[in-house]
């Protein structure tokens, strides 16, 4: 089995009442989840990107045997979330919100110690477990491992709340937004160690969030959803190429003393036939190219073989690519307020 | 569920008000002095109402009034602890924002609101009765103040069992809906009037007395009253209730068993866990 999460056709709606008068209440439905399908391979870190009320934590909930679904259906290593609900809940670490959800008067050792037995850890092994989660999270280097859960800062909260979630040394861990609020020292911190926790622990992490630079930076793949549906699927680098209609070739040149500038433009134009121009550079001069998607790596070759042949040294290649949030923007057609 | 989760289970409760105790010094305090305040209370507005020769009067019984209201504050105390723990615990766990956490546990939630609560109901309450056993002695005598220090602890041990499912059905009610702490705020002292802890359920209505009758309360209150007067023996009929609580705790723990059960799903399809 390679996946360790499908998600098939899942729908999920919610029933609101609306108050219109002091005794009168109209009836909403809301559909939060539109028919969402989606796998999680073993071993990968895929996010689930999206706005504010996109249907992330809905999903993560249904996924987490918290939330029961309308239809279609999710599984966990094989184990249905609704039918199986207890098997999945052996196999799987959840955290929800990094600011809630311990005992505000029990240290995060202590707290630590408390949800281990709920989750049926007990004696040397959960002793060891605890001091190995505090440790590896970094909270005992803090100094804050017997500190009062209410005195810790977010980030220190987020710490904790990870731990918890790896108390039973799970297969797969389900994030939701992790980062939230966090500062950035304590992001990069957390995000290097669920990078390290796939790629080195074989763990399956699914998380939300909102931030594509975090989308970036730790997912292998990622899902856009928004309104309830899931509008495209894929590597960071293969969704900025799907939307990409071009990208900028930046080389970077130091022309010899003989080499005529403004030909050296002309004759790019002439053999890539893509938009060609030139500016200098405290470094040199700098050509920018754009490019098809599908054409980079060709022209990259040709305009160095050319450039060669012309008496220039080049001394950088770059591609700029989209970013992930021009690529969430150009998918959703959200642009803010 | 094996003895071994169930073990780990009872221990994380108790863990957890240890961990309570220590890292709260006043929440130690108030533990220690809430039965005598209760007391004071109860006593207090007694003595409003009449002096305690006027009471032995009414009663009809030659008894110290302290020590008939020691015994039924300790039941009447334990019966709303009940009730308000267990069923209370879910709110407690849901503004916390923990009680996901208690879901995705491997037990199904009821097993994990009730075990992890009893050490805690045990701990608390044999701590307030032990409390008052120098008073009873000193009013009673060492013999009489022991023995119905035993049986106080005997009736808050058997009045938890039909308790502890009762108030599961509690938290399972309170978990399906949303506006809960109001729920929780009227349906307790309902059940306490109902339970004739403020009115003889012999002088309620017809229909009001056959409510009383399946409420496990009833019966706690009951023998609150029995213990009280235990300077006549009364054995029997202490026997008697303790049977009726024993049958009603299986009653009430396989009915909170099967229905807290829904009251998760629904909570869980609504999305308000």
């Amino acid at each position: 089995m390679d996946n360790a999460i499908e998600v098939r056709n899942l729908v999920k709606r919610y029933i609101t009442y609306e108050r219109k008068g002091f005794l009168t209440k109209v009836k909403r439905i809301v559909e939060a989840l539109k028919g969402i399908d989606f796998d999680v391979k073993r071993g990968e870190i895929f996010g689930l990107l999206g706005p504010n009320g996109a249907g992330k934590t809905t999903t993560v909930k249904i996924i987490s045997t918290l939330l029961l679904p309308d239809g279609g259906y999710a599984k966990v290593l094989g184990y249905d979330v609704v039918e199986e609900a207890s098997e999945v809940r052996k196999v799987i670490g959840v955290s929800l919100s990094v600011e809630r959800g311990f005992f505000w008067k029990l240290t995060g050792r202590e707290n630590l110690k408390y949800f281990g037995m709920l989750y049926g850890l007990d004696g040397e092994r959960l002793k060891k477990r605890v001091e190995y989660l505090l440790d590896k999270l970094g909270l005992k280097k803090l100094g804050v491992a017997d500190k009062l859960y209410e005195e810790y800062s977010l980030g220190m909260k987020a710490r904790l709340s990870l731990a918890r979630a790896l108390l039973l040394d799970p297969e797969v861990l389900i994030l939701d937004e992790p980062t939230l609020g966090l500062d950035p020292p304590s992001a990069r911190a957390l995000r290097e160690f669920l990078v390290k926790l796939a790629h080195e622990f074989n763990k399956t992490v699914l998380v939300t969030t909102h931030n594509m630079f975090e989308a970036e930076m730790i997912c292998d793949r990622v899902a856009i959803i928004d309104e309830g549906r899931i509008l495209s699927i894929g590597s960071p680098r293969e969704l900025k190429l799907k939307v990409a209609d071009n990208m900028a070739l930046e080389i970077l040149i130091l022309p010899s003393v003989a080499t005529n500038l403004d030909k050296l433009v002309e004759v790019l134009r002439e053999k890539t036939d893509v938009t060609c121009s030139m500016i200098s550079d405290v470094n040199g001069y700098r050509l920018k190219l754009i490019v098809p998607p599908n054409r980079v790596e060709e022209l990259t070759s040709i305009s160095v073989r050319l450039l060669h042949k012309l008496g220039c040294s080049v001394r950088r290649v770059e591609v700029k690519e989209p970013t992930l949030e021009d690529v969430f923007i150009k998918i959703t057609g959200k642009k803010g307020f | 569920m094996k003895m071994g989760k169930i073990r780990t289970l009872l221990k994380s409760g108790i863990l957890l008000d240890l961990y309570f105790l220590k890292n709260n010094k006043s929440n130690l305090i108030a533990m220690l002095i809430w039965p005598y305040l209760m007391l004071g209370l109860v006593v207090g507005m007694g003595f409003l109402f009449g002096s305690p020769s006027a009471f032995k009067r009414n009663i009809g019984l030659d008894i110290n009034p302290i020590a008939y209201f020691v015994a039924s504050t300790v039941v009447m105390m334990a019966s709303i602890s009940v009730m308000w723990e267990v069923g209370g615990n879910v709110l407690f766990l849901r503004w916390l924002g923990i009680l996901p956490y208690v879901i995705v546990a491997p037990h199904r939630m009821s097993i994990t609101l009730v075990l992890s609560y009893v050490p805690r109901y045990l701990f608390f309450m044999f701590i307030q009765v032990v409390e008052f056993l120098p008073l009873l002695v000193l009013l009673e005598g060492v013999t009489a103040g022991v023995i119905k220090t035993l049986i106080m602890l005997l009736a808050v041990t058997v009045g938890m069992l039909p308790l502890l499912g009762f108030s599961a059905l509690f938290a399972s009610l309170l978990l399906m809906v949303k506006e809960e702490s109001n729920i929780l705020n009227w349906l307790n002292p309902i059940v306490l009037i109902f339970s004739g802890a403020l009115y003889p359920t012999s002088l309620m209505p017809y229909w009001m007395w056959l409510v009383s009758r399946v409420l496990p309360t009833t019966y706690t209150v009951e023998l609150a009253r029995i213990i009280a007067l235990i300077g006549s023996p009364q054995l029997a009929p202490i026997t008697f209730l303790i049977g009726i609580l024993m049958g009603l705790a299986v009653v009430y723990n396989i009915l909170s068993y099967m229905l807290i059960g829904a009251g998760e799903k629904r909570a869980m399809k609504r999305g308000i866990i």
